[in-house]
C-alpha cells in the first residue's frame, strides 16, 4: 500500500503558493500537482503570475506562503542552484545563453554543475550530444551572441537538459519564433516528453499549447481560474471571460 | 576546443618567454634593465590576479589595492623582523585572503557599480586608517641595503609571474573557471544552471587576492624605502585595471601584453611628459572601452578578419 503510494507520488505539488510585491499579489493561493512524465501547460493574460510561479518553483523568489514538493521534499525558498541540483531546470523568457561563451560551454556549464555532476570528457560527449538533438550540431564552436533567436532558444533547452532535469520548466519558449520555427519547437519539446521528461510551459501561443498539453492550468490575476484537458479549458466561461471579456463587462479587444 | 587549445599555445608561449627571461641577469650588467624588467614581472602578477576576480569571475573589485597593500605590509614587517621572504610573502597572501574572504560576503551582496563602489570606499578606508596608524616611513636597516642583491628579487619576480599565468591558465580550463565565467555573462542564469554564484566569486577573489598579497609582498621586499600608505594607493588598482583592459579582460594573454605595453609605454611617456602620461593613459582607457572592448587581443581578431576579407 505504501509502495504503491510513493510510486505515485507526484513529481511536483505546489500548495497554497502566494508571493506578492508590495501591495500587488502576483501568484494567490495556487495549487496545482504534475506527475512523472506529464506535459502540463500554464496559459494566462500579461500580468497574471506565470513567469511569477516559474520563478518560485526555481528558486528564483522565495514565496511569501505555501509550500512546493519536488518528490515530497520542500524545495520553497531554496537557492536556484540548489534546486537545479534535485532535478528542475528552466529557460528563460527572454533567452539568457551565456553570450560570450560558446555554445558548447553553454552546455557543458549545465553538465559539470547540474545534477549529473560528471568528468570533463563525459561532459563534453553528452554536451556534444545534447547539441545535436536540439538542432545545433557543428555550431559548437560559436559564441552563444552570434546564434540567431531559435538557436540561442535551442541552446538555453540543451543547457536547461544538460543538468539532467526531472522537471523541466520551459517559459514561453515558442514566443518570437516563425510558424516553421514554431512547429520545430513543438516537435522538440514532443520527443522530450515521450523520452520521459516531465514539463511545465508557460505558453502565449494558445493552439501549441492546446495541441502539446493534456492538462492546462489557467492564471488570472495570480489566481488559479480553471485546469483541466484542453477543449475543457476552452470552453470554461471563466477563461472566455478572462480571455475575451464578459458579455456585460468591457468591449472585446483583439 | 579550438579555442582552450589557442589559450594554451599562449600559456606555454608566455611561460617560454618568462623562461627565457631567467638568463636576463646573466646577461645584462646594468641594473635599469633589471628593475625595467622587475616592474613589468610584478605588473604581469598584479594584472593577472586582478584578472581572474574581474576578468573571469565578472566581479569589477575597485579595492585591489588594499590586498596588494596588507600583502606588502607583513611581508615586509615580518621579513625585517628576520623571517626568510617567501615564508614573510606567503604570509602576507595569507592575511590578504583572509581579509578578502571576510568582506567578500557581505560585499557580494552588492552587484555590479555597487559591488565597483563599494570596494573602492574599502581599499581608500584601508589607505586612510593604515597610513595614520603607521605614519613613518621604513626604512632598511643598513644591514639589509648592505646586502641587497637586485638578482634576488628579480628571480622572485619571475618565479611569481609564472605562478600568476600558470594559476590563470589551470583556472581558464578548469570546472571552476567556467562556472566563474558563466556568473560574468548571466548570473542568474548560471545560479539556475546548477552554479553556486557566491562560493565561486569567493573562490575568485581568494585567489585574486591571494596573488595580488603576493605581488604586495615582493614590492616591499624590493623597495628599499617605504611609506606603508604607498602600498595602499588606488594606483595599484587602476594600474592592474588598465594593464588587463589594454591586453584583454578575461583572456590569459590580455594582462600580459597590456602590462608590457604598459610599462613600456608609461616609462616612454613618463620621460618625455613626466606627469602628462596619466592624462594620456586616461584617453587611452577611454578610447580602448569605447571602441575595442575587447582590448589587444579583440584588436588582433578584428585585424586577422579584415585581412581576411581584403584577400577575398
Amino acid at each position: 500500500m505504501t509502495n504503491a503510494r510513493a510510486s505515485r507520488m507526484a513529481l511536483l505539488e505546489v500548495e497554497r503558493v502566494s508571493k506578492g510585491f508590495g501591495g500587488v499579489r502576483a501568484v494567490s493561493d495556487v495549487s496545482f500537482t504534475l506527475a512523472d512524465g506529464e506535459l502540463v501547460g500554464i496559459m494566462g493574460p500579461n500580468g497574471s503570475g506565470k513567469t511569477t510561479l516559474f520563478n518560485l518553483i526555481a528558486g528564483a523568489l522565495a514565496p511569501d506562503a505555501g509550500r512546493i514538493r519536488l518528490r515530497g521534499h520542500d524545495i520553497a525558498g531554496l537557492a536556484p542552484h540548489r534546486i537545479c541540483a534535485r532535478g528542475v531546470a528552466r529557460t528563460f523568457q527572454l533567452v539568457r545563453p551565456f553570450a560570450g561563451l560558446t555554445a558548447l560551454e553553454n552546455v557543458l556549464v549545465g553538465r559539470l554543475y547540474g545534477r549529473a555532476a560528471t568528468t570533463r570528457a563525459e561532459a563534453v560527449t553528452e554536451a556534444a550530444r545534447l547539441l545535436a538533438l536540439v538542432g545545433l550540431e557543428g555550431r559548437a564552436e560559436t559564441p552563444a551572441a552570434r546564434l540567431t533567436l531559435i538557436d540561442r532558444k535551442r541552446l538555453e533547452l540543451a543547457r536547461a537538459l544538460a543538468t539532467a532535469p526531472q522537471l523541466l520548466l520551459l517559459d514561453e519558449f515558442m514566443a518570437g519564433l516563425n510558424p516553421a520555427e514554431t512547429a520545430t519547437a513543438m516537435a522538440l519539446v514532443r520527443r522530450l516528453v515521450d523520452g520521459g521528461l516531465t514539463v511545465l510551459m508557460v505558453e502565449h501561443i494558445v493552439w501549441a499549447l492546446m495541441d502539446l498539453a493534456r492538462r492546462i492550468i489557467v492564471l488570472s490575476a495570480g489566481e488559479k481560474i480553471a485546469e483541466g484537458p484542453p477543449e475543457a479549458v476552452a470552453a470554461d466561461p471563466a477563461v472566455v471571460d478572462v480571455y475575451l471579456g464578459s458579455e456585460r463587462g468591457s468591449p472585446m479587444r483583439a | 576546443m579550438t579555442a582552450a587549445r589557442r589559450e594554451r599555445a599562449w600559456a606555454i608561449g608566455i611561460l617560454a618567454g618568462l623562461g627565457g627571461l631567467a638568463f636576463l641577469p646573466l646577461v645584462a650588467r646594468r641594473d635599469d634593465v633589471l628593475n625595467f624588467v622587475f616592474l613589468i614581472l610584478l605588473s604581469i602578477t598584479l594584472a593577472q590576479s586582478w584578472n581572474i576576480v574581474a576578468g573571469y569571475a565578472g566581479q569589477v573589485n575597485l579595492g585591489h589595492a588594499a590586498f596588494f597593500g596588507l600583502g606588502a605590509l607583513l611581508a615586509r614587517s615580518l621579513w625585517i623582523g628576520g623571517t626568510p621572504i617567501v615564508l614573510a610573502m606567503l604570509a602576507g597572501a595569507a592575511l590578504a585572503t583572509s581579509f578578502a574572504l571576510v568582506i567578500g560576503a557581505p560585499a557580494f551582496r552588492l552587484r555590479g557599480a555597487y559591488f565597483a563602489i563599494g570596494t573602492l570606499a574599502l581599499g581608500e578606508i584601508l589607505r586612510t586608517t593604515v597610513g595614520n596608524v603607521l605614519p613613518e616611513i621604513s626604512t632598511l636597516p643598513t644591514a639589509t641595503i648592505a646586502g641587497y642583491r637586485l638578482a634576488h628579487r628579480y628571480y622572485l619576480a619571475l618565479a611569481l609571474a609564472a605562478v600568476s599565468v600558470v594559476t590563470v591558465a589551470a583556472l581558464a580550463g578548469s570546472r571552476a573557471g567556467l562556472g566563474m565565467q558563466a556568473i560574468r555573462e548571466d548570473e542568474p542564469a548560471a545560479e539556475a544552471s546548477g552554479v553556486g554564484a557566491l562560493r565561486l566569486k569567493l573562490t575568485a577573489l581568494a585567489l585574486s587576492t591571494g596573488l595580488a598579497g603576493l605581488a604586495g609582498g615582493l614590492f616591499g621586499y624590493y623597495h628599499i624605502s617605504y611609506y606603508p600608505s604607498h602600498a595602499f594607493s588606488p594606483t595599484w588598482t587602476f594600474d592592474a585595471l588598465l594593464m588587463t583592459f589594454i591586453g584583454g579582460v578575461g583572456t590569459l594573454h590580455g594582462p600580459v601584453l597590456g602590462a608590457i605595453l604598459y610599462i613600456v609605454l608609461k616609462e616612454y611617456l613618463a620621460v618625455r611628459w613626466v606627469d602628462f602620461h596619466l592624462l594620456i593613459f586616461g584617453a587611452l582607457f577611454i578610447a580602448i572601452v569605447l571602441l575595442l572592448p575587447g582590448g589587444l587581443v579583440q584588436a588582433a581578431t578584428r585585424g586577422r578578419r579584415l585581412f581576411a576579407r581584403g584577400e577575398v
